[in-house]
């Protein structure tokens, strides 16, 4: 069947009908503040995923560009499967239903290979003075997209595998899964992964658990760069100016999906590195790369103050935001029915206190 | 295309062997063991399996081509044997591994009218499914961490004992019923190597609620002996209308883990064979 993939600005072939959901799970992770400190991947581990047959498992990971992956080489092959972008992963070769390829147990067992490593070898004395950087790594957080167009979903010949209406999380059904791990080679993301003492496969939930109660997930909250935001998304041309997520991916265009060209409308955004060479980003995040980095250069340099008051929204606030305001001091974030829910600042407030207490008769050692 | 060509094989040997016939034999005891002299009173029969080609995915290539099967009862329980070539025996179910395994299909209702695709809506089948993996669980214990990879460290297990079950008070409701819940160990936990599932229409496949089937099955020279049993008919639950001095009709599938059979990439035998039972 036909479906509109607004990313990729044409119709792909599905084999369902997808209604859009209610609302769509949607994070923006800002690719210009991580730092690999893999809290977000030890928060959602401990919550979701201590359990036996699940060791292997990080339904959150941290992987370091260009010569990380997890599971080994799975954008790599991706790239490869699509032919230069020829074909989305639902041109399936006979007798199958989705392109994709089957990691082995190893391949999921050096999840943090290649980290921190550069592009290309560094002579001593380099510095490195204009941007982009000709030598250059960046840190790519990732989570299940809860695509718009599930490769998992369309594997499974069980129908194991559903997408939720009022929130568009994508969940296997641990009771009807029999662990086939048609989705585990489905998903070009490979963020299904089989449990091997459950003998069910199972994948990254959304926090579907906070989100029913207005809160955003674990691995956004834990972020210490604050780097993520998660609300939910509208098609582009339902997209509403104060919506946190539409007005980073639609209007200001500084937050792109990762690897489109899959096919699959994937539901995590993020804010390329400004560090990187364009043509990389163009790869993984498609033609808007280029406009991205020059809007997020632009914030930089003042040009920009909604943007920039909007990322002081990341972070700050446990509940999910559906709608903001820019004052002239400060961002606020407002919940569902329209009450505020936090207030940030957007020049941090100065505190001066004197180098002696005279109270306590003690030197303050934590002052210049 | 490739697909036609299965397809037309398959309704060839629809034609061809409608003929095929098993009877069971009715003996004073059955076995549980595929080498007990019970079974030389059975008269065997030879059925050609092929790659499934209905519906994605597709097992294009298959590895197995035929099944011999052999069946006995003793007026209350109809057990068979079911013997097929097959180079490795694989015995685990694993990240990119599947167990050898093989199952038979019985309509409710005794026509060859209901569809040989694993049934249709209103025409249920009932289905009773052997894996090499619940089998070794059974013999050898069940395949945890320590067995599969034995050089792994994990420090800590909150509240998890094995095989997968966690406390019902667990703190993480959320987590329980979602990872390690009451239904997932029990599926994991079967004392028969034989689970019974229901389905009308191929995807449809659900667990049945009794669980009575039992089996055995043991590897030998390159090929699979394996011994499904069930009773006629079992308490509290629904039952296939078959019996003593009946005949229905009975087919086979056949999953060869180390060609990656699991699910849907299996063969089957595309005609329904009848079942006389005596």
């Amino acid at each position: 069947m036909k479906a509109y993939n607004w990313q990729l600005k044409r119709e792909i072939n599905y084999p369902y009908e997808v209604k859009r959901p209610k609302r769509q799970f949607a994070v923006v992770m800002d690719l210009n503040k991580c730092i690999a400190c893999q809290t977000c991947t030890v928060a959602c581990k401990t919550t979701w995923t201590p359990g036996r047959g699940q060791e292997y498992m990080l339904w959150n990971n941290v992987e370091t560009k260009p010569y990380g992956f997890y599971p080994l080489g799975w954008d790599v092959r991706l790239l490869e499967l699509l032919e230069g972008n020829k074909k989305t992963v639902f041109d399936a070769p006979e007798g199958e239903r989705v392109l994709g390829w089957k990691p082995e147990d190893m391949d999921w067992m050096y999840p943090n290979i290649g980290e921190d490593e550069v592009n290309e070898p560094v002579d001593i004395g380099t510095v490195l003075e204009s941007l982009p950087h000709p030598i250059w790594m960046f840190y790519l957080p990732r989570i299940c997209n809860h695509c718009t167009y599930p490769a998992c979903v369309a594997a499974c010949p069980r129908q194991a595998i559903y997408k939720r209406e009022e929130d568009g999380i994508v969940l296997i059904d641990p009771e009807r899964c029999e662990g086939y791990q048609e989705c585990v080679k489905a998903c070009p993301y490979k963020k299904t992964m089989f449990n091997f003492v459950a003998r069910i496969s199972q994948k990254c939930i959304g926090c579907f658990p906070r989100v029913e109660e207005g809160l955003q997930p674990q691995c956004v909250i834990t972020c210490i760069g604050k780097i993520r935001l998660m609300g939910f998304i509208s098609p582009p041309e339902e997209a509403m100016p104060d919506n946190p997520i539409d007005f980073l991916v639609h209007i200001k265009k500084v937050a792109l999906p990762l690897y489109p060209q899959s096919g699959l409308e994937p539901n995590v955004y993020y804010i390329p590195p400004i560090n990187v060479p364009i043509k990389f980003l163009k790869q993984m995040f498609g033609d808007g790369a280029e406009h991205a980095v020059k809007t997020y250069m632009a914030m930089r340099e003042g040009k920009e103050p909604e943007l920039q008051a909007l990322l002081h929204l990341f972070g700050s606030t446990p509940r999910i935001p559906y709608s903001f305001a820019v004052g002239p001091k400060e961002v606020i974030a407002y919940d569902e029915k329209g009450k505020e829910i936090v207030r940030v600042p957007l020049v941090e407030p100065l505190q001066s206190r004197p180098h002696k207490d005279e109270r306590l008769e003690v030197v303050r050692q934590d002052i210049p | 295309m490739i697909v036609i060509k299965f397809l037309a094989f398959g309704l060839l040997l629809l034609s061809l062997s409608f003929a095929q016939e098993l009877i069971s034999k009715r003996v004073s005891k059955t076995t549980l063991d595929p080498f007990d002299k019970v079974w030389d009173q059975a008269k065997e029969v030879e059925v050609p399996l092929s790659g499934q080609a209905v519906t994605t995915p597709m097992k294009l290539k298959p590895t197995v081509n035929a099944i011999r099967v052999k069946s006995v009862n003793d007026g209350k329980y109809i057990a068979f044997l079911l013997v097929w070539e097959d180079k490795t025996q694989d015995r685990f179910h694993l990240v990119d591994a599947f167990p050898d395994a093989v199952a038979i299909q019985i309509p409710y209702k005794p026509s060859s009218d209901v569809p040989v695709t694993m049934g249709d809506k209103g025409q249920r089948v009932l289905i009773l499914h052997w894996t090499a993996s619940r089998e070794e669980n059974l013999e050898h214990g069940y395949a945890d961490v320590s067995k599969i990879y034995p050089n792994a460290v994990y420090d800590w297990y909150p509240h998890a004992t094995p095989p997968h079950k966690y406390p019902e008070d667990w703190a993480n409701q959320y987590a329980l019923s979602y990872i390690g819940g009451e239904k997932v160990f029990r599926k994991n936990t079967l004392k028969t190597p034989v689970r019974e599932i229901v389905a009308e229409g191929f995807g449809s496949t659900t667990w049945k609620d009794i669980q009575g089937a039992e089996g055995k099955g043991v590897y030998k020279d390159g090929k699979w002996y394996v011994v499904i049993r069930r009773a006629f008919v079992e308490e509290n639950t629904s039952n296939p209308d078959w019996g003593p001095g009946k005949a229905t009709f009975i087919t086979f599938a056949v999953w060869d883990g180390s060609a990656g059979d699991v699910g849907a990439r299996k063969v089957l035998s595309y005609s329904w064979i009848t079942l006389k039972v005596e």
